[in-house]
């Protein structure tokens, strides 16, 4: 088990994306969850779906590199008041003109939300802001874009700010800066973390090629003239990454089904491929079904979220089919990707997403859909998966540990994670997000940069929290506050064997190629 | 069924389109007899989508505006002469980054339903544009119309209907005010393009051509007025 431990991380070292070859022999004789990667709970038995994405580092180690190029810059005391300044000269000179449904970027409620986030161009032109209009904030932006451009000046590169309860973090991804504020308690590669994916969430409209090739046209150009329409997509993926347990871990969940209904509908749409076609993928809702990829080809998590997130925030797909350009910038920032996204039945929440290579292959891909769905709708494994969708997730109960609200459990080699549903005491959406708040916490310990942890566990007053990690997995748990930290580490082992059990069900242990 | 069978031109009965076939398909509720590419093309929030929706579902999409995402493609089948004509819709996104896309789908498009925004100056001064490019990308015998949509919108209106009126009659293409909203037009709009289509599929020598100008008005003044 040591050997094949190294060799995962040799390859990692090595740069390489494609999975390594597990031995999968052990595994089905131990009844003690492996610890090790590939042998854990939810380890695919083939090989995984998606680019081997061992953590988020893979997502924050671009960002890493070329901060350790340059020394870290920390101006507190001056740039708060730069910046209090701004503020204050800013509610002097924005008029009212906002339109009724924006609000007033000079009003106290808009600074005081938790999180803002705004894009703009290297030239200091507005692109994006999550509260209030860009217009009104062009002036902001523009000091914005002069504290980075005078760190630049002196060789250097502004990470972040910190004053008076308030981070400011900024990340530089020529032709565009993004700039997070926040009061939330995330350290800084959290918020940098968000504001790459909003980064990839723009590149996936445009791709970078396109970028790159307008400003070096037009160092002036409003980017908001070609991303009209999508702001929605950005306001959809903010709330996400407060939300989804997925973005933060850096995996995609599963809906629960039995393993041999899985594997018809994955043999189903294995069956009805085409030669242009790359990527078949089914969800429902926000959970995979399954998914079929062409041989030797990876999808990366952050790419399938940015799927997810632009199935889940329209309604458009809902009737008739939908057929648009998608850049995935995990896989190529280059070029497009075409999608065929359409629901099987009008009212269901299954949605295909066909990833092909030819912008003209629309009647094709229809074709595929249909003779996917001439086939599954033929075998009983459909009715099964329409049953499935009646209960799309599990109560922890099931698991029998009485401590036990809440956990994530992610399998770092299959990049696919489960959980239960939210409990009693975390129904309303700021319990839900307090909790996530929690794991977060969790989360940037367990992936410090300098110090990470590999266990740690933390008593409060609402509730106890347990989190670990080892080669194989990442698991974060939350007990009632009146458990032991010796009844938790025991819960451990019981979960991890629940989870073994269920694997079939809970995971995708064999994916398809076409 | 002898009618609609007497209907049938030599064209679709070489088809295939035996009765026999005819009566299975029509248990699955996708029986047709021809079918014809429609677009629906014009700026951003002019409403396509709306009045593709009014049309097909006869509801309207109220609240807010959902950009449509590249395009999307739907169909409907309508009853011209007592044949069933499908109508294979394709909804644009208005949006610029679209652009490349919906090029690649104009030349299979037999018509175009090219909008605009009545309350809206720059959606009518661009419809010029839209013009340009359906010229370069389009077939050439593709059938054009033109719809000044949110005719219920008449205190905000910007375009006055003698402008749509004009700028129609420059290029000789078929015009209407329409609303999705009150739905005034919108059935019409659809039905005249579809049999206009059929007109040109089935055509005999000797039939009498089908003109679509005089067949909208004298369609239009039946069922206009309100709104308008």
């Amino acid at each position: 088990m040591d050997g094949e431990g190294q060799r995962a991380a040799a390859s990692w070292e090595n740069g390489t994306l494609a999975p390594v070859d597990r031995l999968r022999s052990e595994r089905a004789d131990s009844p003690t969850p492996g610890l090790v990667e590939g042998t854990e709970p939810g380890a695919g038995q083939k090989s995984a779906m998606f680019v081997h994405a061992q953590s988020f580092e893979d997502l924050t180690a671009e960002a890493e590199e070329e901060a350790r190029r340059e020394t870290e810059l920390d101006k507190s005391g001056e740039c708060a008041d730069d910046l209090k300044a701004l503020e204050e000269q800013h509610s002097n000179d924005v008029s009212s003109e906002a339109r009724t449904k924006e609000e007033d970027v000079s009003s106290e409620a808009w600074r005081s939300h938790r999180k803002h986030v705004f894009v703009l161009s290297e030239a200091g032109k507005p692109i994006y802001t999550r509260y209030g209009t860009e217009e009104a904030l062009s002036s902001t932006m523009g000091v914005m874009m002069a504290l980075v451009s005078f760190v630049e000046a002196e060789k250097n590169i502004i990470r972040s700010i910190h004053a008076d309860g308030c981070k400011v973090v900024f990340l530089t991804k020529s032709p565009l800066v993004l700039v997070g504020v926040s009061r939330t308690c995330q350290s800084d590669k959290e918020l940098l973390r968000e504001l790459q994916y909003i980064y990839y969430q723009i590149v996936s409209l445009l791709t970078l090629t396109q970028l790159n090739h307008i400003f070096q046209h037009k160092q002036n150009y409003d980017l908001r003239r070609l991303l009209a329409g999508s702001e929605y997509l950005t306001d959809n993926l903010l709330h996400r990454l407060d939300r989804d347990p997925g973005l933060l871990l850096s995996a995609v969940t599963c809906l629960p089904l039995p393993s041999s209904s899985r594997d018809v509908v994955s043999s189903s749409l294995q069956a009805a491929k085409s030669k242009s076609l790359v990527f078949s993928i089914l969800l429902a809702g926000d959970r995979l079904v399954t998914l079929v990829r062409k041989k030797d080809q990876f999808l990366h998590h952050i790419d399938l979220h940015l799927v997810f997130n632009l199935v889940g925030s329209s309604s458009s797909f809902r009737e008739g089919e939908g057929w648009t350009p998608i850049c995935l910038p995990k896989f190529n920032t280059a070029g497009f990707f075409h999608a065929h996204i359409s629901y099987l039945e009008p009212a269901s929440e299954l949605c295909l997403i066909l990833v092909s290579t030819d912008r003209e292959d629309f009647f094709n891909m229809s074709d595929c859909k249909k003779r996917f769905l001439e086939r599954l709708s033929k075998r009983t494994a459909y009715t099964a998966l329409k049953e499935a969708l009646k209960c799309p997730s599990y109560s922890v109960a099931q698991v029998g540990i009485p401590e036990l609200r809440h956990f994530l459990y992610k399998s770092k080699s299959s990049g696919l994670y489960t959980s239960p549903e939210f409990p009693e005491v975390y129904q309303s959406d700021e319990e839900q997000e307090r909790l996530m708040g929690l794991y977060q916490d969790l989360h940037s310990c367990l992936h410090h940069p300098t110090r990470p942890l590999r266990s740690f566990y933390r008593c409060s007053e609402s509730e106890n929290l347990l989190a670990w990690v080892t080669s194989g997995f990442e698991l974060y748990l939350c007990f009632s506050p009146l458990g032991t930290k010796a009844l938790a580490v025991s819960a451990v082992t019981k979960l991890l064997k629940w989870i073994r059990k269920e694997e079939d069900r809970l995971f995708i242990l064999s994916p398809l190629t076409y | 069924m002898s009618t609609r069978k007497a209907s049938l031109t030599d064209k679709q009965t070489t088809n295939g389109t035996s009765k026999y076939v005819l009566e299975r398909c029509a248990s699955i509720n996708e029986y047709y007899d021809i079918s014809f590419k429609v677009m629906l093309l014009g700026d951003s929030a002019v409403g396509k989508t709306c009045v593709l929706v009014r049309f097909k579902d006869g509801a309207f999409l109220g609240g807010n505006f959902i950009a449509t995402v590249g395009i999307d493609f739907r169909n409907k089948v309508v009853d011209v002469d007592n044949l069933k004509v499908k109508l294979q819709i394709w909804d644009t996104a208005g949006q610029e980054r679209f652009r490349s896309v919906t090029h690649a789908y104009y030349r299979d498009a037999q018509a175009l339903l090219l909008l605009y925004d009545i309350t809206s100056k720059m959606s009518f001064d661009n419809i010029r544009a839209w013009l340009t490019e359906i010229h370069e990308y389009a077939q050439k015998d593709v059938v054009i119309m033109l719809l000044g949509n949110k005719s219920d919108m008449a205190a905000e209106r910007v375009v006055k209907t003698e402008d749509g009126e004009k700028l129609a009659k420059e290029y000789g293409v078929p015009f209407m005010e329409t609303s999705a909203k009150t739905g005034v037009n919108v059935e019409l709009a659809f039905l005249a393009i579809a049999r206009e289509l059929k007109h040109r599929a089935t055509q005999q020598p000797s039939e009498p051509k089908f003109k679509i100008h005089d067949y909208i008005e004298s369609q239009k003044h039946k069922s206009g007025c309100c709104g308008m």
